[in-house]
């Protein structure tokens, strides 16, 4: 179990020091003069090199990596070139609305693919498995924000039952997380099915139902338990598309996250604040990565042997 | 002859006679026979035509000029002049979305181009050479798979600026990574089949191989793979249009009809719900494509 954990540790380690490459890489990725974007046309070459020093732009490639490193590892992400204040304060600051609204809509999530796929697999081959699997790729191919927008037509406009956007309170929370909910329980419905439709084929499943157990304690007791483990997976996994996810879904409803402070970042230019961006979120991921593999060995010790020997 | 000398076993039946009643071109379990089986395939891909069609030809077909207004008609709904209503200048919503076909379709084509050439060349290369080329490159997709594939396409857009043709150009990278991985999966079980470890134990060369077997036997899975890509690419494109950073007003985008329709969500459904339609429909048909091309493939998944 500690090798394991160490292993994936490490691994995530690397991965992390990849993603600080890559926010780093960013800045010198733009074609043509960082400064001279960020500063505009109009701007004096006394204040192009003033920012250059700032930035420590003037220095070698791999100093200015290290130095970047170090200050990263510091908790320093540097200073937002529109705000002038850390960077990493104004990621705190939205960060919070981001974690109600993805864990929000992660919780409809799994309650309703999980729901959808049990009912699916149980009635197999009817028009109800047919339905819920022709919603799910539906769901695939809605766009994100337009579902949104649906929402926002019909129950804030029409029927007036929430309030118009730009809040944080729950009533503001209900229509944006029941978005990112639908769209991701979709995959989960779908895998949810898959595992109970091979479960509900195995002996002692027949078993329970000889002895005379209720269709519910099968289903619930008996089969999810052992159809769960892809499902844990991807639940993993989808957090980070749902955090993706958020970014559009912050954007229409107005919601006061990280999304929408990328956005604002990236339209402004503000390249200290997109490099911290994509690194926080890329830190946030490795994190929740590692957790889910934890997890996963938790539930079934074996994986923990089997995946160590796939790693070597 | 057989009736002349009835102690031969009979022939066997021609196998050809089954095929003759249908087009001769199309041999009995030729991939287009499979397709055209497929019900899944018939409706999704009929639809898919019909998009391509209106694609080429929407700006024929559109009764206006996408981009001209009509002051005298701002914010109209549907109505016999304007079939699909106006948007705040007096522009006729149906023309924008006709023209907004071929930009969708073109997006999608460049963006999947882009992913498919580079992921392909990345996973096979990963595959086929194996070693510390293969730890290398993976680590690399991992290290790219750990940022979700919207904000890594909104952190390329901010290198590279906002328009409709950087955009297509971040959907594209950005889907790279986790096609790379798919096709050296692909790769790597092509590789190990007998057939591939025969012709090498005969002394075929690695190009040869390379090219006459691995790559047409991993073209089917990456054939999914593109199909439901394309999905993801024409998504991807309208929500960075829709934010801001994709397609330019006034480019008649259908991501950027719906941010501007948002803006009007009060007085004008109708501007917010068209180019949302026809987006769906043209994803929903590509990946119920995908599915059955899924299905074709590899029946046991179904």
């Amino acid at each position: 179990m500690k090798q394991f954990l160490l292993q994936r540790l490490g691994s995530g380690l690397i991965v992390l020091l990849g993603i600080s490459i890559f926010s780093f890489a960013l800045i010198h990725l733009i074609p043509g003069d960082p400064i001279r974007i960020m500063l505009g046309e109009n701007a004096t070459a006394e204040q192009v090199q003033a920012l250059r020093e700032q930035l420590g732009l003037n220095q070698p490639l791999l100093t200015q990596y290290f130095q970047y490193l170090s200050h990263v590892v510091q908790g320093d992400l540097g200073t937002s070139f529109k705000t002038g204040r850390p960077v990493l304060t104004e990621i705190i600051e939205r960060f919070p609305a981001t974690v109600k609204l993805a864990a929000s809509g992660m919780l409809i999530a799994i309650f309703i693919g999980i729901t959808m796929g049990i009912l699916a697999a149980r009635f197999k081959d009817t028009l109800l498995d047919f339905s819920a699997m022709s919603l799910a790729t539906l769901g695939v191919s809605i766009p994100s924000f337009w579902l949104g927008i649906l929402l926002i037509m019909f129950f804030t406009v029409k029927l007036g039952w929430f309030p118009i956007a730009g809040g944080t309170g729950f009533m503001d929370l209900v229509l944006p997380a029941v978005t990112l909910g639908v769209l991701a329980s979709t995959v989960i419905s779908r895998l949810t099915r898959a595992g109970m439709v091979e479960v509900l084929t195995f002996d002692y499943i027949r078993t329970a139902r000889a002895k005379g157990l209720g269709e519910s304690a099968v289903l619930f007791v008996h089969a999810f338990r052992n159809a769960m483990i892809p499902v844990v997976t991807i639940v993993g996994l989808q957090i980070a598309s749902l955090l993706g996810g958020t970014v559009i879904i912050e954007r229409v409803f107005d919601w006061p996250g990280l999304g929408s402070l990328a956005i604002s970042a990236i339209a402004s230019r503000d390249f200290p604040l997109v490099q911290g961006i994509i690194l926080f979120i890329g830190v946030i991921f490795v994190l929740i990565n590692v957790l889910v593999d934890v997890l996963y060995s938790v539930i079934d010790p074996r994986i923990e042997v089997g995946k160590l020997k796939e790693g070597t | 002859m057989n009736q002349a000398n009835p102690v031969l076993p009979a022939p066997p039946p021609v196998p050809s006679q089954k095929g003759t009643s249908r087009m001769t071109w199309i041999r009995e379990d030729s991939f287009l026979e499979k397709l055209w089986r497929n019900p899944k395939a018939r409706y999704s891909l009929g639809i898919l035509l019909v998009v391509i069609a209106v694609g080429i030809a929407g700006p024929w077909l559109a009764p206006h000029d996408p981009t001209q207004p009509f002051y005298e008609d701002l914010l109209t709904g549907p109505s016999a002049e304007h079939m699909l209503g106006t948007d705040s200048i007096g522009r006729d919503v149906l023309s924008r979305l006709l023209h907004g076909a071929r930009v969708t379709l073109m997006v999608a084509v460049m963006a999947v181009s882009i992913t498919f050439i580079t992921g392909t060349f990345i996973g096979v290369t990963s595959g086929f050479v194996g070693g510390i080329v293969d730890q290398v490159l993976m680590r690399i997709m991992d290290i790219l798979l750990a940022i979700p594939n919207i904000i890594m396409a909104m952190a390329i857009v901010a290198i590279l600026g906002p328009s409709l043709t950087n955009a297509m150009i971040a959907v594209g990278i950005a889907g790279i990574p986790k096609y790379a991985r798919l096709t050296r999966g692909a790769t790597l079980s092509v590789k190990s089949s007998g057939y591939v470890e025969a012709s090498r134990a005969v002394g075929t060369s690695h190009a040869r191989i390379l090219l006459f077997q691995i790559m047409p036997n991993i073209m089917s899975p990456l054939l999914v793979y593109t199909t439901l890509q394309i999905g993801i690419a024409i998504l991807d494109t309208a929500a960075l249009s829709f934010i801001g950073l994709g397609a330019q007003p006034p480019t008649p985008e259908w991501g950027t009809m719906l941010s501007e329709g948002k803006e009007y969500i009060h007085d004008a459904w109708w501007l917010a719900t068209f180019p949302g339609i026809s987006i769906t429909i043209v994803v929903f048909t590509v990946n119920i494509l995908g599915d059955a091309l899924r299905d074709i493939f590899d029946p046991k998944s179904a």
